[in-house]
This record gives structure tokens, C-alpha cells and sequence, in this order.
């Protein structure tokens, strides 16, 4: 049996599941292989992994407020 | 000590929890205290709590779990959806047509420039509350994706729901949340200066 083919289209489709690995592995590697001779596709999907990679920083880096944990602690004292 | 082992695994995650509680509640007070409940219930089941397994995750289950339940006993889904929705790539999609509106002023200037532009003059809390706008139904997948590498399995777990209905909510999630950081970056002028940036290089 031929592998999977992908046109553009079908690819782009694809774009949110290909990124976070959620295609069967047949799906993900024909997506790999159309980025491989498409520039245009491989570069619009490069921009959405950076973009998301970017926002999963930024809100990674939020601090809870100081004392959070003390006063969690202290409320599981008062249980005990 | 449980209670010395329990606080030395939640210190670590704390800050994702809070950060989950913001995009939940819409609220700085109602996220602390939503985060302290959860912590009392994640406590009183710490007996439950696998030892060697991921204890954010399961941290992060228990608060969603208990602003669900908070939220089922006050009232209902309330948020409506506009049927209406963004394409996926939504960020590009618009910097491209912006970059084809500006012509030769924009010459040699990549969508991907565009969005750069864009995430870098986005600071942390204007992207957090972007989530935290997200109707109801988006926001919880939503903020446990971009809070945790869990897979679409492990979050559709966590919220009791089908996979099929966290990957479409997730993937409309997105295209939403590109939708509003678009509208940000406009109101703050970052598409402009974006743009203007080449003009002036």
C-alpha cells in the first residue's frame, strides 16, 4: 500500500493536531513529508509551533501570590 | 510527615494552580481562593495520590474539579458562542492581510514577523486574560493545555469528557484566543508599530 499523500489543503487541516502529536503516526508522517517539499506549509506551521511555544511560556511564568502556600499551610494545621 | 510531604509537592505546582484559577474564575481573589479549597480537598485525599506520579496534574484535576462543582451548584452554562468562528491560524491569517493592505510599505515583512511582533509585545497577564475571556465551554481545555503538557487523553480525563470534545474545543479555543490577542495587539497599537517598524528600517 502507497503511504499516505497530503495537498496543502488537507495539510493545513491537520496544522493544531500535527503540533501537539495527536495524529495516528501514518497522518503525522505524511504531514512531515508534505512540509518536507512544501515552503510555504512548512513555514506557516514553524510560525504556529513558535506562537505556541511563546504562549505556553509567557503563562508559565506567572507567579502565585506571595504567601499563597503559608496560608494553605496554616489551613491545613488548623485541620489537623 | 503528610502534611510536609504534601506541601513540598504543591509548592512546585502552585503557581500553575493559581495561574489555572485566574483563567477559571476571571478573578484574582476568587482564583487565591478557589486554589486554598482545593488544596484543603486535595489534602484530605492525599491518601489517594499515587506516589512517583505527575502531582500537578492531579493538583490541577482537583481545581478544575472543584470549580466545576462550585459552579454546577450556582448556576448554569450561561455563555453563548458565536457560530461565527475564527479560522484556525488566525494571528497569520490577519498579519498577512495586513501586510498585503500595506503593499510595498510592508516589503520583505513575513507573517510570522507580524506574529512575533505581536506574542513579544503581549505580556504575560494580557495573554492570561485572554484565556480568561474564553466562553465557559473553552476556557478550563484551554488553560490546561497551555499550563501542562497533558495530551488531549489526559485532559479529556480530567474535565470527564469525550476526546472528540476536548480536540474540537481546543482547536476553536485556539482559533478564539488568536482572535482576542489579535483585537489586543490592535488596541495597543502592536500591529501598527509592527508594521511601521519596517517602514522606518
Amino acid at each position: 500500500m502507497s503511504p499516505l499523500s497530503l495537498d496543502c489543503k488537507e495539510t493545513f487541516r491537520r496544522l493544531d493536531d500535527y503540533l501537539d502529536r495527536e495524529l495516528t503516526p501514518e497522518e503525522q508522517a505524511a504531514v512531515a513529508r508534505h512540509l518536507e517539499i512544501c515552503a510555504g506549509c512548512a513555514g506557516e506551521f514553524a510560525v504556529e509551533g513558535r506562537l505556541l511555544d511563546a504562549l505556553k511560556a509567557k503563562l508559565r511564568r506567572i507567579a502565585a501570590p506571595a504567601g499563597l502556600l503559608d496560608r494553605i499551610a496554616a489551613r491545613i494545621a488548623a485541620e489537623r | 510527615m503528610a502534611a510536609d510531604e504534601f506541601t513540598a509537592l504543591l509548592e512546585p505546582a502552585l503557581s500553575r494552580a493559581y495561574t489555572l484559577a485566574l483563567h477559571l474564575t476571571r478573578n484574582p481573589a476568587d482564583a487565591e481562593d478557589l486554589v486554598q479549597d482545593a488544596a484543603l480537598l486535595a489534602y484530605r485525599g492525599f491518601g489517594t495520590f499515587e506516589r512517583g506520579t505527575n502531582f500537578r496534574a492531579w493538583f490541577l484535576r482537583i481545581v478544575t474539579n472543584t470549580f466545576l462543582s462550585a459552579r454546577r451548584k450556582k448556576r448554569p452554562e450561561t455563555d453563548a458562542v458565536s457560530l461565527d468562528d475564527p479560522p484556525n491560524a488566525y494571528l497569520q491569517r490577519q498579519a498577512l492581510d495586513r501586510i498585503a493592505d500595506a503593499g510595498s510599505l510592508a516589503d520583505g515583512l513575513s507573517g510570522g514577523d507580524v506574529v512575533r511582533a505581536v506574542v513579544e509585545g503581549l505580556d504575560a497577564e494580557q495573554v492570561s486574560r485572554a484565556i480568561g475571556e474564553l466562553p465557559d465551554e473553552f476556557r478550563a481545555v484551554a488553560s490546561l493545555y497551555f499550563l501542562d503538557d497533558l495530551s488531549y487523553q489526559q485532559i479529556a480525563d480530567t474535565l470527564a469528557i469525550p476526546v472528540g470534545t476536548v480536540r474540537s474545543r481546543l482547536h476553536r479555543g485556539r482559533a478564539l484566543l488568536q482572535q482576542r490577542l489579535w483585537r489586543m495587539a490592535e488596541d495597543y497599537g502592536l500591529v501598527s508599530s509592527a508594521l511601521a517598524g519596517r517602514r522606518q528600517a
